[in-house]
């Protein structure tokens, strides 16, 4: 596996366990998803550059187009929580108040 | 220049191990800009200088600045960084794990992957990437149209979230 590969996929596999195993916060949680996105950009910009398929130089902005969405609809929701339960920790998501 | 790529490439997994360790987000989000940083300098070090530049500003300036403030909903008074006991356990199991996976995949460490595009041809008159973003705008203009709209889309599903009115997800007002 060239380094190149290696860091990238290690990069994602990392932003994953950070999203899985996350602790207190929602906005570490998104953080992580965030890491995801920027380890994918790497990959697809890679991909353009080292096969010389320009043409695929497209996909990493249209990603980065989709991904910018994902983020302001994920702050949108943290917003959300932290104006209904007064904070973002998790352990105040608890569905039996309102 | 290829010591150079590579220390890139290791600081680019050490900015994402900060990250998913899980720190308080002030940290996080700093791990996240190092990162940020040095992807830039891996794809200037492949020859994509315009997508670096595009990371830059788009990434950097426009999303992180917006998590870099949001952070401020996530205050508390005693920050964990990594030094704390909970989040330098994960440190070092992130560390482990990332180690023991490039001690198994040694091989073909060396290969070719550290030549630039556009290294190897003339002198010409487009570069590699710049030549293929353009491209977004002439066949891919369908794919543009559409980013447009769904950037539209999610501006209106934003507005929709933060309504209020104690009939969406915002409950409290």
């Amino acid at each position: 596996m060239t380094p190149v590969h290696f860091s990238f996929s290690s990069a994602f596999i990392l932003g994953l366990m950070g999203l899985a195993f996350h602790r207190t916060h929602l906005l570490s949680a998104l953080l992580c998803l965030e890491g995801i996105i920027l380890s994918l950009f790497i990959a697809l910009a890679l991909w353009a550059l080292q096969f010389e398929s320009t043409s695929f130089s497209t996909a990493p902005i249209l990603l980065l187009a989709f991904s910018a969405c994902e983020a302001s609809a994920g702050l949108a929701l943290l917003v959300a929580t932290a104006r209904t339960h007064g904070t973002d920790r998790l352990q105040n998501l608890n569905l039996l108040q309102c | 220049m290829t010591y150079f790529v590579f220390l890139l490439l290791v600081a680019l997994i050490v900015g994402l191990i900060a990250v998913a360790s899980n720190p308080t987000p002030y940290f996080a989000a700093l791990g996240l800009v190092v990162a940020a940083g040095v992807g830039c300098g891996v794809l200037v070090g492949c020859g994509g200088s315009f997508l670096s530049l595009v990371l830059f500003l788009i990434y950097l300036g426009g999303m992180l600045v917006v998590f870099a403030y949001s952070a401020a909903l996530a205050a508390e008074p005693f920050p964990e960084a990594w030094g704390s006991r909970s989040v330098a356990g994960y440190v070092s199991v992130y560390f482990a794990g990332v180690a023991l996976m490039a001690g198994l995949l040694w091989g073909g460490w060396y290969e070719g992957s550290w030549v630039t595009i556009d290294g190897l041809k003339e002198f010409s008159m487009l570069r590699g990437d710049v030549g293929g973003v353009a491209m977004m705008y002439s066949f891919g203009g369908a794919m543009l149209v559409i980013c447009a709209w769904v950037l539209l889309l999610t501006l209106l599903v934003v507005l929709e979230l933060t309504r209020g009115l104690s009939r969406g997800t915002l409950r409290a007002v």
